[in-house]
C-alpha cells in the first residue's frame, strides 16, 4: 500500500482530495487521468488522510441493483422467517467514501442510483416488499481515463471538484513513482509525513467554520462561472466551498485570490462550456459601462479589459471594479489555458452520445434484475422464480389437497415466474451523410433534416440515435454527433452551410470513425444513409493538407472504393439515396452503392418519410 | 443543492412493517410509510427564481385534476430542492384515522363495504384525522412490487396468511407522486403509472387474491431532456410542462450561494426566519382551494381558448380543458373569482408547450410560438 504523501504528481488531484478531506460536503472529486498514472493509487490512498475510521468502500463495476441499494438478505430471512434487510454498498458508504474506478464504465443504471443517493444523502429502498430509507451520505471519489468515454454529466453535476484532465508526462515524475511503487522509501519517514499531512487536515476541518468569504467574492466566483458557460446554479455552492475549504488549509480566515483560483480551475473550468472570449457575442446586452473613448483607457492602464470576457460583470457589477476584474483577467489568461474546452469535461461530453443509448431488455446483455413477467416472453431466472414461489409452498399444498390434485414436489404457479431483465446499448446508429455542395444542397439537407426528424421521433421506441455529417468544401463535418434527443438535433442542425466541393471520402472516413466510436459504446448496428449523386471531387489529401495538389478522377475513385470495402468489411450497412434529376445522373451514387455492399434509392424529391421508410426497409 | 442537508439530523433506517398487527380481515393494511424525511428541508418560501415551476405546482395544489406537472431543463437548478419543499407549504386534508390509502369517509365506506363478508360500517365508529397532503417520492429502482403493492412475505412466510401491503401507489393516493429523472424510468414501470393515471385505481392480483384501491394523485416528473427523451404516452399524460433553467442573474445566483450557506449552518433558525412566509403561502394556497368552486370563466374567453389550441394546431381537447382548469386556479391563487384572458395567458404556455408538435427544425421555441399565437388573438379580441 502506498501512502498518500508518497505518491509523486498529480499536485492538483491531491489539492482536491486534500480539499474534500477539510469539507465533505463538497460531494467528491472526480480525476480523469490517463492509464499508469497513479490515479487509482492517490484514491486508496485518500484514506490516509481522513480520520480513522472513516468508512471508505470501493465500488466494483459489475454491482447489481440490489447490492448497491440494499434488498432483502434471502438466506437470512428464509433461515429466520422474519425479514431481514441487507444494506447495499451505498449505505455502506455512508459517513465515508465511495470509490468508483473506471467510473465512466459504470453502468447508467448504477450513475442514476448514486446521482439519487447524492441528491437524497439517503438510499431509498422501494423493492421487494421492503421499503426503508438508510442513510448514504458518502464522498463519491471517482477515477477513469478519458479515453473509456466520459463520466454523465448529471454525475458530474452533483460533485464539486473535477480534476482538470492533464496527461501526465513527466517522466522525472514517472521514474519516482515507479521507484515508489517498487518500495524503496523508508516506511517511518511515510508515517511522519502521513501523521504531518494528517494534523494539517485536522487544523483545516477546524479552522472551516471561521472562515469568511464576502459577498464580492461570491459574485466574481458567480460572474466566472456564467463566463464560462457553466451550466446550472448548484455549482456555485461548490466554487464558493472550494475557495473557503482552500483557505481553512492555509489556516487563515479570509477567502484570499488564491483560493478563489484554486476553486475556479477545480470546479469551473472542468465544466466550462465556452470560451470566456465569446461572453461578448452572445450576450445580448451590450456592455453598458464600457467607456467610449477606447484607447484613451488602453493607455491608462493597460490591464484594462478591452471587450472581453467580464462585458457582464462590468455591466452588473460598478461597486466591485478591480478586484473582480483583476481576478478574471487572471484566471481567463492564466488559468485558461488555450485548450480550456479540452480540459473541460461539459464541452466534450457534448460531442458525444447521451448516456440514454441502454435499454433494460429481456433478450441480451448484461443481466440487471429478475423481474415478474411471462414465461414466453423472455429468459426465466430460475432462482428468482423458485424463491418467489417458495413462501407459498405451505398454503398451496393445503389448497392443492382440498382441491383433491396430485401431490407434487414443488407447486409453481405463473405469478411466481421471474423473467431475467438484461441492459444492453441495443439500437441502431443511422448516420446521414449529406452532400452539402453544388446546387441541389439546400434541397438534399431539408431532406435529411426532416428525415432525422422523422427518426428520431420514433428513436425512443428503437433506441435508435442519429448521427449527421455533412459534406462540402474541403472536408466532411459531424453537424449532429449521434444522439437521440430531439431538442440537440434542433439546436446543432439550426444553420447548415453548404455549397462547395464534394470530399465524398472524406464523408465516409468521419463515418467510419464515427461508427467505430459508436461501438466502443456499445452500439451494436450502424447504418449509413448517404444522400448524395455520389460524384466526389475533393480527395482524402485535400482534407488533411489544404496545399495538396487535386487529385485525378482515378485516384479519387479509388480511395472511395478501398474505404467502402473496409466500411463494409467492418459490418457497417448502407444505403445511397439519390435525389438528383435523372438526366444529370452518370449512374456514380449505383456504382457507391454496390462498393458499399448496400442498396441503391433513386428518389427524386423524396419526401423526408420515404427517406426513413428506405432506411428502415434495410 | 439538497445534498447539503445535515447529517446529524438523520434518523438511522426506519422499520417499515409491524408485522405483528394481525389484521381481522383477510387483507391486512400496514400502517402508512411514516417515511417522513428526516432532516430539514429547505423552505418553499425561501427559494430563489424558478418561478414557472413553483407555479404550476401550487396550481396543482389549488386542483389536482389539472394533471400533474413535468419540468424539464438544466441539472443543479434545484428541481428536487422545490418538490422536496413543496412539503411544507401544502395544506391539510381529512382522512379516515391511519387508513393506508388516505381515504375521506365516504370512500373508506364505500370501499369497505364493497368487500366480501363485510357488514356495513358506522361511520361513528370512524375517527378523522388531518394529514398533510402526502408527497411520495418514487426512486428509480423501485420495483413494481413495491410500486403497486403486493402480498406481505413476512405474513405468508410467519403466518400463512395472505396479506396485501399496500405500495407507493396507495401512499400517494390524493397527493403527490414525484420521479425525478421522470425520462430515465423503465418502461414497464411507465406502462404501471399510466395505467393507473387513466383509471385513478390500482389493481394488483396475487397469489389468488385481488385487491383494488383508488391511487389518484398528481404526478410530478422532473429531468434533464439531454438525457432522453420522454415517452410520448406519458408526456400527454401531465397537464403542465415548466421549463427551468439556469438563472443567469448575478445578484439572484448570490442570493441563493448566501441562502444555502445560511441554511446549512444554522438550518432551524433559517427556517424560523421563513415560518411566517410560509404560513402566509399555506394559507393562501388553502384558500384559494376554497375559492375555486366560485371562480367563473365567460364563454368568450372559453372561446378564445380554443381558438388558441385550433391555431396551434393541437390535437384532440386535452389542451383546452388543461388551460381552462389552469386558468381557474390562477385567478383562484389571485383571490379573483372571473377568469380573464389575463389569467390564460399566464399559463398558456404551461399548458399547451409540450403538446405542439414536435418539428426538430422548427427555430421557435415552443413558448414563443404560444405566445405569438396569443398576441395574435388577444389583437383581434380587442380590435372587434
Amino acid at each position: 500500500m502506498i501512502a498518500f504523501t508518497d505518491i509523486v504528481g498529480m499536485d492538483l488531484a491531491k489539492q482536491a482530495l486534500m480539499l474534500l478531506a477539510v469539507d465533505s460536503e463538497l460531494g467528491g472529486v472526480v480525476i480523469p487521468s490517463a492509464v499508469g498514472s497513479g490515479k487509482s493509487t492517490l484514491a486508496r490512498a485518500f484514506a490516509d488522510i481522513l480520520p480513522k475510521g472513516t468508512p471508505f468502500v470501493e465500488l466494483p463495476l459489475n454491482v447489481t441493483e440490489d447490492r448497491l441499494i440494499g434488498g432483502i438478505d434471502l438466506e437470512a430471512t428464509l433461515a429466520t422467517g422474519v425479514r431481514v434487510v441487507q444494506h447495499g454498498v451505498l449505505s455502506k458508504a455512508h459517513g465515508g467514501v465511495l470509490y468508483v474506478d473506471s467510473i465512466s464504465l459504470l453502468d447508467s443504471s448504477a450513475v442514476s442510483h448514486i446521482m439519487d443517493a447524492i441528491s437524497r444523502g439517503e438510499v431509498l429502498v422501494e423493492r421487494e416488499g421492503l421499503s426503508e430509507v438508510h442513510p448514504a451520505k458518502f464522498m463519491l471519489v471517482g477515477t477513469y481515463d478519458p479515453t473509456d468515454g466520459d463520466v454523465r454529466m448529471g454525475l458530474l453535476d452533483r460533485i464539486g471538484i473535477i480534476v482538470p484532465f492533464t496527461a501526465q508526462n513527466d517522466y522525472r515524475a514517472r521514474k519516482k513513482i515507479v521507484n515508489m511503487v517498487l518500495g524503496t522509501r523508508d516506511a517511518e519517514d511515510t508515517q511522519d509525513e502521513l501523521n504531518m499531512l494528517a494534523g494539517f487536515i485536522n487544523a483545516a476541518r477546524e479552522q472551516l467554520p471561521h472562515v469568511s468569504i464576502t459577498d464580492d467574492q461570491i459574485r466574481a466566483l458567480i460572474q466566472t462561472a456564467i463566463s464560462l458557460g457553466v451550466e446550472g446554479n448548484r455549482v456555485d455552492i461548490f466554487t464558493v466551498r472550494a475557495a473557503i475549504a482552500s483557505a481553512a488549509l492555509a489556516q487563515r480566515s479570509d477567502v484570499d485570490e488564491e483560493d478563489m483560483k484554486q476553486a475556479i480551475k477545480l470546479v469551473l473550468i472542468p465544466r466550462a462550456t465556452r470560451m470566456p472570449e465569446r461572453e461578448a457575442e452572445s450576450n445580448e446586452a451590450p456592455p453598458q459601462e464600457e467607456p467610449p473613448p477606447q484607447d484613451e483607457q488602453e493607455s491608462e492602464d493597460e490591464e484594462a479589459p478591452s471587450d472581453t470576457p467580464d462585458a457582464e460583470a462590468e455591466e452588473e457589477q460598478k461597486e466591485t471594479p478591480d478586484m473582480i476584474e483583476e481576478l478574471m483577467m487572471d484566471a481567463v489568461t492564466m488559468e485558461l489555458p488555450d485548450n480550456i474546452l479540452n480540459i473541460s469535461l461539459a464541452s466534450k461530453k457534448k460531442a458525444t452520445t447521451g448516456s440514454r443509448g441502454e435499454a433494460l431488455n429481456f433478450k441480451r446483455g448484461r443481466f440487471v434484475r429478475a423481474q415478474p413477467g411471462d414465461m414466453r416472453s423472455g429468459k426465466v431466472a430460475l432462482i428468482p422464480t423458485l424463491i418467489s414461489a417458495a413462501p407459498w409452498q405451505e398454503t398451496r399444498r393445503r389448497d392443492s389437497k382440498m382441491a383433491g390434485r396430485p401431490k407434487t414436489a414443488l407447486l409453481i404457479t405463473k405469478d411466481d415466474v421471474k423473467i431475467k431483465r438484461f441492459r444492453d446499448k441495443s439500437g441502431t446508429l443511422f448516420i446521414f451523410m449529406v452532400d452539402a455542395s453544388g446546387s441541389m444542397a439546400l434541397n438534399r439537407m431539408r431532406q435529411a433534416k426532416g428525415a432525422v426528424a422523422s427518426l428520431l421521433q420514433n428513436a425512443y421506441v428503437h433506441r435508435d440515435q442519429v448521427a449527421l455529417i455533412s459534406f462540402r468544401g474541403k472536408q466532411a463535418q459531424v453537424l449532429l454527433p449521434p444522439s437521440q434527443s430531439v431538442d440537440r438535433a434542433k439546436r446543432e442542425l439550426d444553420v447548415l452551410p453548404t455549397g462547395g466541393g464534394t470530399p465524398l471520402a472524406s464523408a465516409l472516413y468521419l463515418g467510419w470513425e464515427t461508427a467505430k466510436q459508436a461501438r466502443t459504446k456499445g452500439i451494436t448496428q450502424v447504418m449509413f444513409v448517404l444522400i448524395t449523386d455520389g460524384r466526389g471531387n475533393i480527395g482524402l489529401q485535400a482534407t488533411f493538407d489544404p496545399t495538396a495538389e487535386k487529385a485525378s478522377k482515378e485516384e479519387l475513385e479509388k480511395e472511395v472504393e478501398a474505404l467502402s470495402l473496409s466500411i463494409q468489411a467492418d459490418g457497417v450497412a448502407a444505403i445511397v439515396i439519390d435525389t438528383q434529376m435523372n438526366y444529370l445522373s452518370r449512374g456514380e451514387a449505383p456504382k457507391l452503392a454496390q462498393k458499399l455492399g448496400g442498396r441503391y434509392f433513386y428518389l427524386p424529391n423524396a419526401k423526408a418519410e420515404q427517406i426513413v421508410e428506405a432506411a428502415m426497409s434495410f | 443543492m439538497t445534498q447539503t442537508e445535515p447529517v446529524a439530523k438523520k434518523s438511522a433506517a426506519k422499520k417499515t412493517v409491524a408485522a405483528k398487527a394481525k389484521a381481522e380481515s383477510e387483507v391486512k393494511s400496514v400502517k402508512p410509510s411514516s417515511k417522513k424525511k428526516s432532516g430539514w428541508a429547505f423552505p418553499f418560501t425561501a427559494i430563489v427564481g424558478q418561478e414557472e415551476m413553483k407555479l404550476s405546482l401550487i396550481l396543482n395544489i389549488i386542483d389536482p385534476k389539472i394533471g400533474g406537472v413535468l419540468v424539464m431543463g438544466h441539472r443543479g437548478t434545484g428541481k428536487s430542492t422545490i418538490v422536496r419543499a413543496l412539503a411544507e407549504v401544502l395544506p391539510f386534508i381529512d382522512r379516515v384515522e391511519g387508513d393506508t390509502y388516505n381515504r375521506t369517509l365516504e370512500q373508506y365506506i364505500e370501499g369497505e363495504e364493497g368487500k366480501k363478508g363485510r357488514k356495513s360500517i358506522d361511520p361513528a365508529s370512524l375517527s378523522i384525522e388531518k394529514i398533510p397532503i402526502p408527497v411520495v417520492d418514487l426512486p428509480l429502482g423501485a420495483t413494481e412490487d413495491r410500486v403497486c403493492g403486493t402480498i406481505d412475505i413476512e405474513q405468508a412466510l410467519t403466518s400463512g396468511v395472505k396479506a396485501f401491503e399496500p405500495g407507493l401507489l396507495a401512499q400517494a393516493n390524493r397527493g403527490f407522486l414525484y420521479i425525478d429523472e421522470v425520462n430515465l424510468l423503465d418502461d414497464h414501470l411507465v406502462d404501471v403509472l399510466l395505467d393507473v393515471a387513466a383509471s385513478g385505481q390500482n389493481v394488483v392480483e396475487r397469489e389468488g387474491i385481488s385487491i383494488r384501491h383508488p391511487a389518484r394523485f398528481v404526478l410530478v416528473g422532473s429531468g434533464n431532456p439531454e438525457e432522453g427523451e420522454l415517452r410520448p404516452q406519458l408526456l400527454d399524460r401531465f397537464g403542465l410542462h415548466a421549463r427551468i433553467i439556469t438563472i443567469l442573474e448575478v445578484e439572484k445566483r448570490v442570493d441563493i450561494v448566501k441562502r444555502r450557506r445560511e441554511f446549512d449552518e444554522a438550518p432551524e433558525s433559517f427556517m424560523k426566519k421563513y415560518s411566517h412566509d410560509q404560513q402566509k403561502l399555506q394559507k393562501k394556497i388553502q384558500t384559494a382551494k376554497e375559492l375555486l368552486p366560485k371562480v367563473t370563466m365567460t364563454d368568450e374567453v372559453l372561446t378564445d381558448i380554443a381558438k388558441l389550441c385550433m391555431n396551434l394546431g393541437i390535437d384532440g381537447h386535452r389542451g383546452e380543458l388543461t388551460i381552462a382548469r389552469t386558468a381557474f386556479a390562477h385567478a383562484a391563487f389571485l383571490g379573483e373569482t372571473v377568469v380573464t384572458m389575463k389569467h390564460v395567458k399566464e399559463v398558456a404556455s404551461l399548458c399547451l408547450r409540450h403538446r405542439l408538435r414536435k418539428d426538430p427544425l422548427e427555430t421557435l421555441d415552443a413558448g414563443e410560438k404560444i405566445d405569438r399565437e396569443l398576441a395574435k388573438l388577444l389583437g383581434e379580441a380587442e380590435a372587434v
